[in-house]
């Protein structure tokens, strides 16, 4: 529908529908989301939240529709494979590889190289969320708390030009959940990463002028 | 129960490729059938086989000893499950059902006809105890008792080792299921649920749990009632012989050098298979109305009344149902060690006369047999290896290509060779392997045993991929991996465990093969099941048992690679993770 003709730093979506087999999901949703911010996403379960990500980092069901483009940076993604789109995510379960260590799980992230310098980096990504001692360690012996930050290193470690967070901070406690939060967003604006944050909560709102509701009338952001 | 989501496919046109994999089985398999169809054409072979005396009560023989066997089974399963699931005893059981499923039916016979056979382990046994009672009344008990023990008239001993095998294959075919992931949570939170609703344990189970799982376990209960009314090998060795089961039959009509009777072997392989049908419809129809008007209300009537502190005998009877348990998970665990040791004693005792319980001179000569027959070892090693590795491979492929719909649709198809007689798949087999030119083939045979192994292989492997998070893919592809990287570096690490096990069963349903090896192989190569049955008539109990031994040990060695394959990874850390169970499958 409307091309973009301006360069823009940040991820922008255009969505003109978004379809299961038997219903209309959303309709008519465009969000402009500069990089370094943070849109956040609330709305009822079965609103499309989780379905609009999906779309967005290209992992939907079959049987889904959605017409509409994505661009990030002015590049257009929605057209490309998931694993060339460079759009991060992170999910309320951390989905580490359970046969790979903590380490492993982040080199899984980094792209091929010379051997010691990767390790370097998934070194250093991991002395960033304070976990360096456990490098050798089996992801499931870590604590819920670690493991989130296992997942947000290993996240950033594919550096990504968007990233999509799906109630990331859900199942922490209320300190970790803080703490957690300050990291991921610390992070974001550090690293000009745009994203979209999809929630429940309110507290997890990270900036009250970029909110989108879905599933009442007032969509636009 | 949630529906299972099936891989995605990784792109179109893996459609093509799915479309080959659909092909290169259901093509041999329609024309299986069909040949076999054509086999049973003439007109001849069904009056033949209408005015043969022996049919009616072979047929009678056959609907008895399957419907009674897979009665047994079923319901020795399901009490088995329900006193065992969701405790460590659970956990204890389904430890040692690999060691179980790699004997096979033949050997377990085997070693049941030396157990339970008038001059048996068992009898020597009882001898020994009346021993000194019957030297005090001056009789001497050096003679073997005359009844008929193990071919007796009413096939109770092939009934009973069809019950320990099939009781075996239906726990597993229950544990592939309850030992995914995501359904073991969800089953322990529902069993915990209904307790806090006031429902004991044990209804928790009968109200919660097997209603579940029960629809399930049906697929697996037509495929033991196709085995056990069509089988052959078992038969053979400790099954009745007048009447033998039809299946028997119809597979002596079948070799015959006589085409009449080989058209009379096809149409009673035809007519088992009706009759199996009749019986499936029957049975459906059976549980359809029990569960509508019996069960379902049941299920839903609220626990049961009376105030549950005034229940000061609960400790008490859960003790008793704990003693049960392991009595009959002890029953059942020493029956396949008995059967065991039996054909072990059995293969190194070369002078072994009545009534003695220790035999009278000890010789490996039998084994020095086997080992000088090493071509018989290596054709079961190569076909077993080669048919396995290639159903394992099938089902990756398929699992990874097909979409969704497709394997769903298929999933009746792959499951239609466990729902017909082997005689019957014996017959289309041998027809498309002389039709395709490859009888009496290395081939030929490695066709069949593949064919044989698919629909197992797929099994062990269809609960594992569906229960596989899909969120791992995408996860995966966000972080950069190619769909192709996911499968190698993600997908296939994670599986390992149930892709070997896969292996191991597929290479136990090859070494177990005793038709097709005999009848596509035109007899041409003998396997150490072919030979254990050979042997099983005659005179050399040592050799026979020490074949019979091998039919186990084989597959248990295979068994035993798979469980090293699939062990939880060493971590290096000084934090160990707690145990192997909360890393499988994970």
């Amino acid at each position: 529908m409307d091309p973009i003709a301006t360069p823009f730093l940040g991820l922008q979506l255009s969505l003109q529908r978004l379809q299961t087999p038997t219903s209309t999901l959303l309709s008519d949703l465009h969000l402009s989301v500069p990089a370094g911010c943070v849109h956040t996403i609330m709305g009822s379960s079965g609103s499309g939240k989780s379905s609009l990500l999906a779309a967005i980092c290209g992992t939907l069901d079959p049987g889904m529709r959605c017409e509409g483009t994505v661009h990030v940076n002015g590049r257009r993604l929605d057209t490309l494979p998931t694993h060339q789109r460079a759009v991060g995510l992170l999910l309320q379960d951390d989905l580490l590889f359970a046969h790979l260590s903590v380490l492993e799980n982040l080199l899984f992230a980094v792209r091929p190289g010379p051997q010691a310098q990767r390790r370097q980096q998934a070194m250093a990504a991991l002395a960033d969320v304070e976990l360096a001692a456990y490098a050798q360690a089996n992801p499931a012996t870590l604590s819920g708390g670690q493991r989130a930050r296992v997942a947000l290193a290993r996240a950033l470690l594919a550096h990504p030009v968007a990233i999509l967070l799906d109630e990331p901070f859900s199942k922490l406690d209320t300190a970790l959940r803080q703490r957690l939060r300050e990291q991921v967003f610390g992070a974001i604006a550090q690293r000009r990463i745009a994203a979209i944050l999809v929630t429940h909560d309110p507290a997890d709102i990270a900036d009250p002028a970029r909110l989108t509701v879905l599933g009442r009338q007032s969509d636009h952001a | 129960m949630s529906a299972p989501t099936s891989a995605k496919p990784l792109v179109p046109q893996l459609r093509f490729a799915a479309l080959a994999l659909a092909l290169s089985v259901g093509l041999p398999w329609a024309w299986s059938l069909t040949g076999a169809l054509l086999a049973a054409g003439s007109a001849t072979g069904w009056s033949s086989l209408a005015m043969d005396v022996q049919t009616r009560p072979a047929l009678w023989m056959a609907v008895w000893t399957g419907v009674a066997a897979t009665a047994v089974a079923w319901f020795g399963a399901a009490w088995l499950l329900a006193a065992h699931f969701g405790s460590l005893r659970w956990a204890a059981l389904v430890r040692r059902l690999p060691a179980m499923l790699a004997l096979p039916h033949a050997a377990f016979a085997i070693g049941a006809v030396i157990l339970l056979a008038p001059s048996g382990v068992l009898v020597r046994l009882a001898a020994a105890a009346l021993a000194p009672l019957a030297s005090a009344r001056g009789l001497v008990l050096d003679t073997p008792p005359a009844w008929r023990s193990t071919q007796d008239p009413w096939g109770l001993g092939l009934i009973a080792v069809l019950v320990f095998k099939e009781v075996a294959f239906l726990l597993w075919a229950a544990a592939a299921h309850l030992q995914r992931p995501d359904v073991a949570r969800r089953m322990g939170l529902e069993l915990r649920l209904a307790q806090t609703l006031g429902y004991s344990a044990a209804d928790a189970w009968w109200r919660v749990a097997w209603p579940q799982l029960r629809p399930r376990m049906l697929a697996p209960l037509v495929a033991v009632l196709a085995y056990n009314i069509g089988v052959v090998d078992v038969a053979l060795v400790i099954g009745p012989t007048t009447p033998p089961p039809l299946a028997v039959l119809a597979w002596q009509w079948l070799q015959d050098a006589d085409p009449a009777n080989n058209a009379r072997g096809a149409a009673a392989a035809w007519l088992l298979a009706a009759v199996l049908a009749v019986v499936v419809a029957l049975g459906a129809g059976a549980q359809s109305l029990l569960t509508t008007h019996w069960l379902r209300p049941r299920w839903s009537r609220g626990p049961r009344p009376g105030p549950v502190s005034d229940r000061g005998d609960a400790p008490h009877r859960s003790a008793g149902r704990e003693l049960n348990a392991t009595i009959a998970r002890a029953g059942l665990h020493g029956a396949y060690l008995a059967v065991v040791t039996a054909l072990a004693w059995a293969s190194v005792a070369s002078l072994w006369p009545f009534p003695d319980l220790w035999p009278q001179a000890w010789s490996l000569e039998a084994w020095g047999q086997v080992v000088q027959s090493a071509g018989t070892v290596g054709t079961t090693v190569w076909l077993g290896m080669t048919s396995a590795a290639a159903a394992v491979l099938w089902c990756v492929a398929w699992f990874e290509c097909a979409p969704a719909r497709w394997q769903q649709r298929a999933w009746a198809l792959v499951y239609l060779p466990l729902a017909l007689p082997g005689v019957l798949w014996t017959l289309g087999l041998h027809r498309l392997a002389l039709d395709w030119g490859i009888d009496a083939s290395a081939w030929g045979l490695w066709l069949a045993h593949s064919l044989c192994a698919l629909p197992y292989v797929a099994l062990v492997l269809h609960g594992p991929y569906s229960g596989f998070d899909p969120r791992l893919g995408a996860m995966s592809a966000t972080l950069g991996c190619s769909p192709w990287a996911f499968v190698w570096r993600v997908k296939l690490p994670l599986l390992r465990g149930a892709l070997a096990a896969a292996f191991a069963v597929g290479f136990a349903v090859s070494v177990a093969q005793y038709l097709p090896t005999l009848y596509v192989g035109a007899g041409r190569y003998t396997t150490v099941g072919t030979e254990a049955l050979a042997l099983s008539g005659g005179g050399q109990r040592p050799l026979m048992a020490a074949y019979a031994a091998l039919l186990w040990l084989l597959p248990a060695a295979v068994f035993g690679f798979a469980a090293w394959v699939a062990r939880p990874r060493h971590w290096m850390t000084p934090r160990h993770s707690s145990a192997g169970l909360a890393v499988q499958g994970r």
